[in-house]
């Protein structure tokens, strides 16, 4: 009923709307003013003004308003490159935003037909022209070359630090697996077919290789303060895309084909909340959870790359602290994946794929608010059964 | 009209109509079948194409104010959402992957079956045989079967909506192994909805090959006498360069896509490598997903261009003649046409930069996408030039072209940070990308559409749209088209595509700007249904085009706004053949505006004694 009553309104709305129109056209040539814009054109040029100042204006309140809101400033050093980039295109973007805007709406109003009647004709002026290439071009010119030597320096495989921390993650729908060294340091070998690849052992992690016998699964990633990082990414099934919004690093992990990603966090976690603690907008409540935003801030990881039907699901905790003691005490509390007998010695041929995942999770949507609680599970279930992952059932 | 694929191009320059006269006095009875469904006019095609681009953007945007509203108000549900999509909004809420699937289809809608085939599918063909001079396309017969491929493509679309895993899913792109598996597991929509994809567009790209091919040939070869290409309004210029680019670049999306279905139907194994599936490793072997993102945004890239350009002719058409001056810079204009094309092809792999592409590769790119930002920048200087000093008429279609460059300076500014591929590790596939490529090839490829159905609607119809409800519309857009995406700059950093961000604190903060732009996204929508009802209405009851003259046959002539190219010396009444008589000849450029204090000389009029000729 409501539908019909709003289906009404509009249709009626659009009726007088079309008289309105209809009746002003047949004034007009009444009138005997026919088809002439002088008038119009007066009155359009006020409001293309009219628009163009309100249009700035506007620009200025959604920075005050939506700025403090953005995501916060880097936690890597190299985004604040990045960033920095970013504020320097800004700086001559805003200028000839601001010029050509202005100029557009302006010339509209201020040589419309109704105030000005007789065009100039000037079809081309070269030495102008040379002008406008040329300047964009410099600028441009300019922004490459920044750009590029930020590029470098983040893709420079050389000047890594051999002794990076090393972390890999294995995307699949709709979780991050996150696989630690331990406390050896070094990851055990993973043997990619079917004989080693199983419900049980996804990664194909080869148990034979002292050096996978620590390694371990992690609840949230966690990094050190000003030590490198290098996340070694891959995906099981489709697509995915490894991304952390404050530490400015997104790649995509793609099936088949390893990718990896190299840097340095600069922030621990509690460094980041005493910097919001100043922020105003930050002090705010957070009507969810009740308490000062700044107090209840993380990291987190997303995915950026179309996955699935949960693909706004896939979260992941992001922790950074303060040195390797902390980060040792945390290896410390965790368990190996290699707490059951090696799955490896599975019959050959139950290892042929099962058909498809139909009992995968179909309630996702509806169990979206006690994702949390679910995460905790699922890394629980993990812990103890030595797979890497339960159906979120 | 088949007669003239084998005329040289002498012939038709001198005239040399033999055995095959266009006039009226030789058109036999065409049945109703031939007038309006299989006709090979070149005007009623254009028609077609329009009419179906206005049904696939109602289509198209409907999509878009639906999971806007799911954005916008994530926790409430709205009942009578289930009674048209059933078990897609069970409860009268959308499902995550019906959303995704929406927001699929609102993308190949909007950019192939919208501001490709409406756009360019409709002004290609109105305007070029008009403007160059000719009698109708090429092949008339080759140009009917590119809009019945259209069609095609549009049913086939179409019908994909009302299979039962719902249509294609996984992102306009396509990308496998999301829509590379035939596994309604992995994607609802990679099941047969994705097959149907795959043949519309198949189909779409057929069509788009046919009608690019026509053109060419027609703009090459059949320009009337006099009709030098440095005499072409620039409208033609894009017509010619977007189908250039349509028929270099879709053949490599329908290899990419071919290859794809090979992988879902056959086995093979071109995008599919070491895939495990619940823990089991598939049989797929040394296959690359990121060779298809090569194939489709080879295309992909190109076809923003294929999008913007005919847009960008139209403005520049638009801007010239109700600002009564010559576009400013016109050579600058056609070398910067020119220049975008073959850069654009160079571009490709900066929507690929976090793909773990080689940095090395990735710096050519980045150069190469900055590089296209100085034609672009040229153009737009060029435009805001032709508006100085002019006598501006604003209408509603100088408004929308005014609107086009607005659009486009927001929208193209965006895209030196985007193209710079530090910072684009950041802003990949977040809001500020949604933001920039709808500002500056949606809403402004939009305007551009509008400015030229507003503008060349007496062309079609002999009649005028209305313009009260044109200005409505008009401001209606501007600013709500800014509501909606200018805001989004600042949701930086949120990734697009997400149902909700309830799952992230990161993300979280935005719900009431959510709110703000699904409102204005309401509004917007709500306006071109008015521009609809205005268009419908006014074929009908619109204000007719003032007769200036009237000829001894019995036609009549009107030049409703002024304007100095040769469409506007046709007879009112649209006639198979377009002249009555002989095709007008050239003797100038298009674009004489307030010369020789005369409001413009068309360009079938020849040089008075001593004038010398604009070059």
């Amino acid at each position: 009923m409501l539908g019909f009553v709003i289906f009404a309104l509009v249709v009626l709305f659009f009726t007088v709307l079309v008289l309105i129109g209809k009746t002003n056209e047949l004034s007009e040539d009444v009138a005997g003013k026919g088809m002439n814009y002088d008038a119009k054109s007066r009155w359009n040029g006020y409001f293309l003004l009219a628009f163009i100042i309100l249009f700035f204006v506007s620009i200025v309140y959604q920075f005050k308003l939506l700025a403090p809101i953005m995501i916060p400033k880097s936690a890597s050093y190299h985004g604040e490159q990045t960033d920095n980039l970013f504020y320097v295109t800004l700086f001559f973007m805003a200028i000839v935003f601001v010029l050509t805007q202005f100029a557009l709406f302006y010339f509209g109003y201020r040589y419309n037909q109704g105030v000005n009647k007789k065009a100039l004709f000037y079809s081309h002026n070269n030495k102008l022209e040379i002008i406008w290439t040329v300047i964009p071009a410099i600028v441009l010119a300019v922004l490459v070359v920044m750009g590029m030597r930020v590029w470098f320096q983040i893709f420079d495989v050389e000047s890594r630090d051999k002794n990076a921390m090393v972390v890999e993650v294995t995307a699949k729908q709709f979780q991050w697996m996150a696989r630690y060294p331990g406390p050896d340091g070094k990851f055990g070998h993973r043997i990619l077919d079917t004989a080693h690849i199983n419900p049980n052992n996804e990664l194909g992690i080869d148990w034979k290789d002292p050096n996978s016998r620590d390694d371990f699964w992690a609840d949230k990633l966690v990094f050190i303060k000003d030590k490198p990082v290098l996340v070694k990414l891959g995906a099981q099934d489709v697509i995915h895309s490894f991304y952390l919004p404050h530490f400015r690093v997104k790649m995509d992990c793609v099936p088949g084909i390893p990718t990896q990603f190299y840097f340095t966090p600069k922030y621990t976690t509690e460094e980041m909340r005493d910097y919001l603690k100043e922020l105003p907008w930050w002090q705010t409540i957070n009507p969810e959870t009740g308490e000062p935003r700044w107090k209840t801030f993380k990291y987190e990881l997303a995915c950026t790359e179309i996955c699935g039907r949960s693909h706004y699901g896939m979260q992941k905790e992001v922790v950074v602290v303060k040195d390797e003691a902390e980060y040792n005490e945390w290896v410390k509390k965790q368990t190996p994946i290699y707490t059951v007998p090696a799955p490896d010695a599975a019959p050959a041929d139950s290892l042929k794929p099962q058909g498809p995942a139909t009992t995968k999770s179909d309630k996702e949507t509806k169990e979206i608010k006690d994702k949390k609680e679910k995460t905790e599970k699922d890394v629980v279930s993990v812990l103890t059964s030595g797979s890497a992952h339960k159906s979120s059932k | 009209m088949s007669a003239h694929t084998t005329t040289t191009p002498a012939d038709v320059h001198g005239h040399v109509d033999t055995g095959h006269i266009h006039g009226h006095e030789h058109h036999h009875e065409a049945s109703w079948l031939e007038t309006y469904v299989f006709c090979q006019d070149h005007k009623t095609i254009a028609k077609q194409f329009l009419i179906t681009g206005i049904f696939w953007g109602i289509v198209g945007g409907l999509l878009s104010v639906l999971f806007r509203m799911q954005l916008g108000w994530p926790n409430e549900t709205f009942p009578f959402l289930e009674t048209f999509l059933g078990k897609w909004a069970e409860g009268g809420k959308i499902s995550n992957e019906f959303y995704l699937a929406m927001v699929t289809m609102h993308g190949t809608i909007l950019v192939f079956f919208v501001l490709t085939g409406g756009l360019s599918g409709t002004f290609a063909n109105l305007l070029i045989p008009y403007q160059v001079g000719a009698r109708d396309m090429a092949s008339g017969f080759i140009n009917m079967l590119s809009y019945w491929f259209f069609f095609s493509a549009s049913v086939v679309l179409f019908i994909s909506f009302f299979v039962q895993t719902g249509p294609a899913s996984g992102g306009w792109t396509a990308y496998p192994p999301l829509n590379g598996m035939r596994d309604v597991a992995i994607n609802k929509g990679s099941g047969l909805g994705f097959d149907l994809w795959a043949l519309a567009m198949t189909l779409f790209i057929v069509s788009s090959l046919t009608g690019g091919l026509n053109y060419v040939a027609t703009i090459l070869n059949l320009r009337t006498k006099g009709m030098s290409m440095m005499k072409l309004p620039l409208t033609v210029w894009a017509f010619l360069f977007t189908a250039v680019l349509g028929i270099l670049s879709f053949p490599a999306l329908l290899a990419g896509v071919a290859l794809l279905e090979f992988d879902r139907l056959l086995g093979t194994s071109f995008y599919l490598n070491m895939i495990v599936v619940n823990g089991h490793l598939l049989d797929y072997r040394g296959g690359s997903p990121i060779l298809f993102q090569h194939l489709f945004w080879f295309l992909g890239h190109p076809e923003v261009y294929i999008i913007i350009l005919p847009a960008m002719g139209i403005v520049s058409e638009v801007l010239a003649v109700h600002s009564r001056k010559p576009i400013f810079g016109y050579r600058a204009m056609v070398i910067s046409i020119m220049a975008i094309v073959i850069i654009s092809f160079l571009v490709w792999a900066h929507h690929m930069f976090v793909t773990g592409l080689n940095p090395n590769l990735a710096a050519v790119f980045v150069l190469f996408t900055l590089l296209i930002a100085v034609p672009s920048a040229i153009k737009v200087f060029n435009w805001i030039g032709t508006v100085w000093k002019g006598s501006v008429r604003l209408n509603p279609p100088m408004l929308f072209a005014m609107g086009f460059v607005s659009m486009f300076i927001s929208g193209g500014l965006t895209g030196l940070m985007l193209g710079n591929s530090p910072i684009d590790i950041q802003l990949h596939d977040t809001y500020f990308v949604v933001a920039h490529f709808h500002i500056v090839m949606g809403v402004a490829a939009f305007f551009g559409m509008f400015a030229g159905v507003y503008h060349w609607f007496p062309r079609f119809y002999g009649r005028f749209m209305n313009d009260t409800l044109g200005y409505i519309h008009f401001y209606v857009t501007l600013i709500g088209g800014y509501a909606i995406f200018f805001p989004m700059h600042f949701m930086t950093g949120l990734p697009r595509r997400y149902y909700t961000f309830a799952n992230f604190e990161t993300f979280n903060n935005f719900n009431f700007l959510t709110q703000f732009i699904s409102i204005a996204a309401i509004v917007v929508f709500t306006a071109q249904l008015l521009f609809v009802v205005n268009f419908f209405y006014s074929i009908f009851k619109g204000r007719k085009v003032d007769v200036e003259r009237t000829s001894e046959d019995g036609y009549t002539y009107g030049n409703p706004w002024d304007g100095a190219t040769l469409e506007w010396t046709a007879p009112i009444e649209r006639i198979h053949g377009n002249w009555p008589g002989e095709i007008p000849s050239v003797h100038r450029w298009p674009y004489d505006y307030s010369v020789n204090d005369k409001p413009y000389i068309s360009q079938d009029t020849p040089l008075a004694p001593g004038e010398v000729e604009h070059k």
